[in-house]
């Protein structure tokens, strides 16, 4: 990287830390630290919303997921919208009404106090593996790009924020996350780049054509086929909707880092139209973030395309045995990117129709070399990440954005990490200090106690500090493990199911108790494993958003069955 | 009470907003359908 774009970065993060640190002024109490005192308009929540949704890796990987897979990942959203609208209904009226800190708040006033304490572990559990991964992905991909050191990395991006997360709380994570439309901002330049780079004669219409005819526009796909409904298809429009239906009622309605944005609106109406107008701009946003991949792939058949993204690895694996296998398939794939280049030329810049297969058939034949050059990789470095679909974006960028726009679009990544982590870490903090400090201490919120207010802001700032390097340590454990993240993934989905479920018997299922739900969520993580495990092993094929919507169905299915067999209980329901 | 005092902008009521999202999503698919079947 030249100086120019060290500077570029650097003035850039310190200047986001500078803004944090400036709008991190909030009432020293708990409502103020982590609610910003239940005031912020419907836009701020929308961004914060986004931004804490919108992770480093969103940025990096779905250009990269277009480029291999095509733009069906999108599917991926289509529940969202569907579920804002749930979420409208039913839980945002009745968190506002409760004045609730944290979700889990509500479990105990509707269960009781086991119920919220099972569920407020089970988010801390995976919310703090998940922010350690949500530091490391982008550091790993950022360190083998940029050569640096994995250690500092890491360090850089999950332990800055940290700065303005601790001093400023909800506020300041608000705040800077308002900054994200930088993000979009670099994307559109990128785009921008990507397609005037193409020759002359090639427009947007045309490197559609071309990666339309490679199979990349596949927007909309069913997963049917003629043996039926291919249930291991992670993408297609039937999972987006009904699994992304569920994630995303799971994620936006239950876990802590989100309801914590809507929470900090100013009141019922600002806190709804953050989260519908999410659902209105969530769809496009993911589209056009994909088609930046799709027409990077255009771009590479215009251009000189490496056969493997990530540079580290592939420089390590030449000094293997394995050297001269590898620089063989180079050379192939070298070769067949020159006829490929020659018959897309002929396919959108001469008009001629009739190249449109050869440019199917050369595009197949390039990723089948590439996948081939995998597995030499692989036995050439056991253990090593052979995956570079999250390097494709980046290594665009280093290779091809003009100086002083590659400083620019490093500092967007680490902008996108910093959104997403200090969310977490503020939800993290919150939980902590509500769910089980201040609740388990018997301690009564009064914010007309200047001590009490002063004592309890500390331990919010001293928690979320705790928490941050809690998850900066996961993220430097994680260094070494490079399957981890997909792991991560996957943990996320074993547990957010469940969580679901609880709260949809929560609100819908007014006759369930305290003893029947809990004994339900306990039974149901046994059946979520249950299928996981049976995937695992290759007894059953099925894609992990499916794990959502059994979690939740076997939560309310084995709760109403409980209920009917337990003694009820004085309480009232 | 609580819902005479909330002023909804754009509709008269939230369920407008729900029919637009929902809209919006199904014109959405049906764009993207289109691209699927112009560019395959």
């Amino acid at each position: 990287m030249s100086y120019i774009d060290w500077i570029v970065l650097v003035v850039t993060l310190v200047g986001i830390i500078a803004y944090g640190l400036y709008k991190s002024r909030t009432s020293k109490n708990l409502e103020g630290y982590f609610l910003s005192n239940r005031s912020m308009p419907w836009y701020l929540v929308l961004l914060s919303i986004m931004g804490t949704q919108a992770s480093a890796i969103t940025f990096l990987s779905a250009p990269g997921q277009a480029f291999t897979d095509g733009m069906r990942f999108v599917q991926y959203y289509f529940g969202l919208p569907i579920a804002m609208v749930v979420l409208c209904i039913t839980f945002v009226p009745l968190f506002n009404k409760l004045k609730l800190f944290t979700a889990y708040e509500f479990l105990e006033q509707r269960f009781d106090l086991k119920t919220r304490i099972f569920t407020s572990f089970l988010f801390l559990l995976s919310r703090g593996l998940s922010t350690g991964i949500s530091i490391y992905a982008p550091s790993i991909i950022l360190s083998s790009l940029m050569g640096w050191d994995i250690f500092w990395t890491n360090i850089v991006m999950g332990g800055v924020l940290i700065i303005y997360t601790v001093s400023g709380g909800a506020k300041a994570v608000a705040y800077t996350q308002q900054l994200q439309l930088i993000i979009f901002a670099g994307m559109l330049v990128a785009g921008y780049l990507i397609v005037h780079y193409l020759p002359e004669g090639v427009g947007f219409k045309e490197a559609l054509q071309v990666s339309g005819a490679s199979g990349k526009l596949n927007v909309i796909t069913t997963g049917i086929s003629e043996k039926g409904f291919d249930w291991k298809d992670r993408y297609n429009i039937i999972s987006g909707v009904i699994g992304g239906f569920f994630l995303a009622l799971s994620y936006f309605g239950t876990d802590q880092s989100q309801v914590g944005r809507y929470l900090t609106a100013k009141d019922n109406t600002e806190s709804r139209l953050g989260l519908l107008m999410n659902g209105l701009v969530k769809v496009p946003m993911q589209f056009l973030i994909l088609l930046l991949g799709a027409l990077l792939f255009t771009f590479y058949q215009f251009n000189p395309s490496p056969v493997f993204f990530n540079k580290s690895v592939e420089t390590k694996a030449l000094q293997t045995p394995y050297r001269d296998s590898l620089i063989q398939l180079q050379q192939k794939f070298t070769a067949i990117q020159a006829v490929q280049q020659s018959h897309t030329q002929s396919f959108v810049i001469k008009g001629q129709a009739s190249y449109k297969d050869s440019v199917q058939t050369g595009a197949k034949k390039m990723s089948e070399l590439q996948q081939q050059y995998r597995k030499v990789l692989a036995k050439a470095m056991p253990g090593a990440d052979t995956n570079d679909t999250n390097y494709v974006f980046l290594r665009f960028v280093v290779d091809y954005m003009p100086v002083g726009l590659i400083g620019l679009l490093i500092a967007i990544i680490f902008l996108a990490a910093w959104g997403s982590i200090a969310a977490a870490l503020n939800s993290l903090a919150s939980c902590t200090m509500i769910d089980f400090h201040v609740r388990l201490k018997g301690i009564q919120y009064n914010p007309n106690d200047p001590a009490q207010c002063a004592a309890e802001y500390r331990q919010s700032r001293l928690y979320t500090l705790a928490w941050g390097v809690f998850c900066v340590i996961t993220a430097e454990f994680a260094s070494g493990m490079g399957s981890l993240i997909e792991a991560v993934n996957v943990l996320g989905s074993l547990f957010y199911g469940v969580i679901l479920g609880i709260f949809l018997v929560a609100f819908y299922m007014k006759r369930i108790q305290g003893n029947a739900v809990f004994m339900a969520a306990l039974l149901g993580e046994v059946v979520v494993i249950a299928f996981f495990l049976m995937d695992r092993y290759n007894i059953i094929g099925l894609g992990f958003l499916w794990l959502n919507v059994i979690g939740a169905v076997a939560v309310v299915l084995l709760a109403a069955l409980l209920q009917m067999v337990l003694p009820r209980s004085a309480k009232p329901a | 009470m609580e819902k005479q005092k909330e002023k909804i902008p754009l509709f008269k009521s939230w369920k407008g907003w729900y029919i637009l999202v929902l809209a919006v999503l199904l014109a959405l698919v049906l764009f993207f359908e289109w691209i699927t079947k112009t560019y395959a």
